[in-house]
Order: C-alpha cells, then structure tokens, then sequence
C-alpha cells in the first residue's frame, strides 16, 4: 500500500474511549425494578378482572354500570388500568432500545412514553366516568 | 432504524467446490465463509469436500487440513487447540464455539462454517473483536484495593470466598457469548455484553477487591447493564460451559439490593 495516502477514516477515537462512551447514566435500576413491581401487581389484578368479567357475563348495561359504581371495583379497575399502562411504558421503551436508533431515539422513546401515559389516562377517566357517573349515582 | 436485510456489499453468494480426492470413501462438506478486503467482491461460501479419514476429529482439524493441502488462502485465527486460548473462536454449525472443541462428527450434514456473528471481518473468518476487547477493558479488570497488600505475602481469601469466582475465572475471553447476543447486535456500542459482564462481576464477587461500589457504579446504565435482555443464548452458546446470563442476573441483583 502506498503509505503516503492512508485511508480515510470517519471515527478515529480510540476504541478505549468509544466503549466508555458517556460513562454510566446511573439510571435503569428503578427502571428494572419498576418492569418486575408492574408485571406482579398485574397478576391478582388480572386474575380478579377476569373473574369479575365471567360473573358479569349477560349482564345488562345497567347490571355494569352499578357493578362499577362500588368503590371497591372501581378502585381495582383503576388499579390494573394504571398498572397496565405502567408496565406498557415500561417494557415499550425497552422495545425502543432495541429497535431505534441514531437520531430518531430519543423523540420514539419519548413519543411512546407520553401516547401510553395518555391512552392509560383515558382509561382511568372512563373508569372515574363509570364510578361516578349518574347512571350508578341512580342506584 | 431496524434493518432487516442484509446491506448489499454483504450478501452472501455461491463460492468455490474442492472436491474430495479420488478414493475417499468418508467424505464430508465443509462450507467455509469466505471474505477478502483486497477487491471489492461480496462474501462467498465455499465448499471443501474433505476426507474425514485424513484428519483429526475435530472441526479445527479439518480448517488446518484444508489450509495445509486444499487451500492455503483460507484465512482463520487459532493457537492451543485444546480450548483454552479461545483463538480459533467462530459460528459453526449454526452455533458460537471453539473449532479446536467442536467434533465434527456432531454436525449433521454439511458443516457450515461462519465468523463469529455482527463483527465487522478482517478476513474470511477472522472477526475484528477491538470494540469488545476495549469494552472488557473499561470495566477495569483488575484488582483494585485501597488497603495495602500483607508486606510478607499475598491478600488472603478464605475458601469460602475463593470458591464465589468459581464459573468466572474460567472464561478465556473467545467472545462467542457477547457476539451470540442479540441484545449486543442491537446496541453493540453501548451493551458490554456478557463476556464483559461475566469479568466485571468476577472482581465484583472477588473479596480480595474493595472497589465493588464504584464498579457497580459504573454499570449502572440503561444500555451497559441493563441491555441484558435475559435471552440466554450466551450461555447455552459458552464452550466452556459456563453462565454469564447467571453473573449479569447477580450483578442486577446487588444493584437493586443497594437501592431498596
């Protein structure tokens, strides 16, 4: 090879300093615990939705609305709602991590972040909207 | 964003046949990648029908036999050729292993023969491992202790404590788990992947070091921790057996037992 013309490199920083990086973000370890906390709240939680769901099987609408009207099932709806999205969030940004990368990371990662966080509002406003609504407040 | 085809300069096309000698009656096809960076042509696969009763059992011996008589432009890395350099390290078979361990009478069918996977290649089956030495090499592996060491003597460790490094100390850093490692494909440049984690956490575990804080400090990262996936495929690929998917677990949890 001529060594008058050496190829041209984009990156020429040391391999040392590109596996360092931007050192440790001293972060993921709430994250980590958050996926594990989410996914086991999930379980009784799911397991009573369920359950409820077959007593409720044929019921009427307003059979439904006064079921969702006591305190208690509202309480346990709101519950598996928001733990639901938490644990979406959670494990979509994991998905992003994956799959996205360069520039289009962080706008993904945080789009995703505030969709889940808005559709799981509108799952728990529905259920307020059940628990409190004047259907149930008839009864 | 996600690729999913090959870039054009790698598809991999039909290469040479070197069939056997006349006279073989125990003939196998091996299917040996094949790359040069001297012209600009893709990948190849070239097939090398050997004669099993020349060679040795293993699927290294059949590489040195191919190189010594069939072909000598076949380009690959080994040394000891008994599992303990970690030199002759590529994807045989479908699978992350050492050629010198691998039997060849193990494979079914043709042995196919590739690099170790997502590296960038120096030539045929020679893979450029600079980015994963470099990251082995940022977690420091070595002892780091404040206390000054006995002045007549060695640190002592209790056999309890010498028996924590047991399943670590015995990795010899051939990388086929980090370059098995989806999780690693994917964010490479900022996952260490588990031959690095299985060394961080062999001087996490070695009572002997007295900087187990700062190194957890220093793992604790949403990629160069926390990338673990727990898909596992680096120790079910591991030639020597071990489990750094179990050292990767231990450090996460010694994390979170500092938090809570």
């Amino acid at each position: 090879m001529d060594a008058s013309v050496s190829p041209r490199h984009e990156v020429m920083r040391s391999q040392l300093g590109r596996a360092r990086g931007l050192g440790s973000g001293h972060s993921g370890t709430a994250h980590w615990i958050a996926e594990r906390v989410s996914a086991a709240t999930l379980l009784p939680l799911s397991g009573w939705f369920v359950v409820q769901m077959f007593r409720l099987g044929g019921a009427d609408y307003e059979d439904v609305t006064k079921w969702g009207g006591k305190p208690v099932n509202a309480t346990m709806l709101a519950a598996l709602v928001i733990s639901s999205f938490y644990h979406a969030e959670v494990g979509l940004q994991v998905i992003v991590d994956d799959y996205v990368h360069g520039k289009a990371h962080l706008p993904t990662k945080l789009l995703v972040r505030f969709g889940t966080w808005l559709v799981g509002l509108l799952g728990v406003i529905a259920v307020l909207k059940l628990a409190l609504g004047k259907s149930s407040s008839r009864s | 964003m996600v690729e999913l085809t090959l870039p054009r300069n790698s598809t991999v096309g039909k290469g040479q046949f070197f069939p056997a000698p006349a006279g073989a009656t125990n003939v196998k096809s091996f299917k040996i990648y094949r790359w040069t960076p001297d012209d600009d042509r893709n990948p190849v696969m070239d097939t090398y029908e050997v004669d099993l009763d020349a060679i040795g059992p293993m699927v290294l011996d059949a590489l040195i036999h191919i190189k010594n008589d069939i072909d000598p432009t076949l380009t690959f890395r080994r040394s000891c050729r008994e599992g303990i350099c970690g030199s002759c390290a590529m994807n045989i078979d479908g699978e992350n292993t050492l050629a010198c361990l691998k039997p060849i009478q193990d494979v079914k069918g043709d042995v196919a023969v590739n690099p170790l996977p997502h590296m960038p290649i120096v030539k045929d089956l020679v893979s450029n491992l600079d980015g994963a030495y470099a990251q082995l090499r940022s977690i420091e592996p070595w002892m780091q202790s404040d206390s000054a060491p006995p002045p007549d003597g060695e640190r002592r460790q209790s056999i309890e404590e010498r028996a924590k490094l047991d399943g670590m100390w015995e990795c010899i850093l051939c990388f086929c788990c980090t370059t098995s490692c989806p999780s690693y494909w994917w964010n490479g440049d900022r996952y260490l992947g588990p031959a690095t984690l299985l060394a961080a956490y062999r001087w996490i575990a070695d009572s002997r070091d007295e900087h187990t804080g700062e190194r957890l400090d220093s793992l604790e990262d949403t990629f160069k921790l926390y990338a673990c996936r727990t898909i596992m495929n680096c120790t079910q690929t591991c030639p020597k057996g071990l489990n750094p998917a179990k050292a990767i677990g231990r450090i996460k949890e010694m994390q979170v037992e500092r938090k809570l």
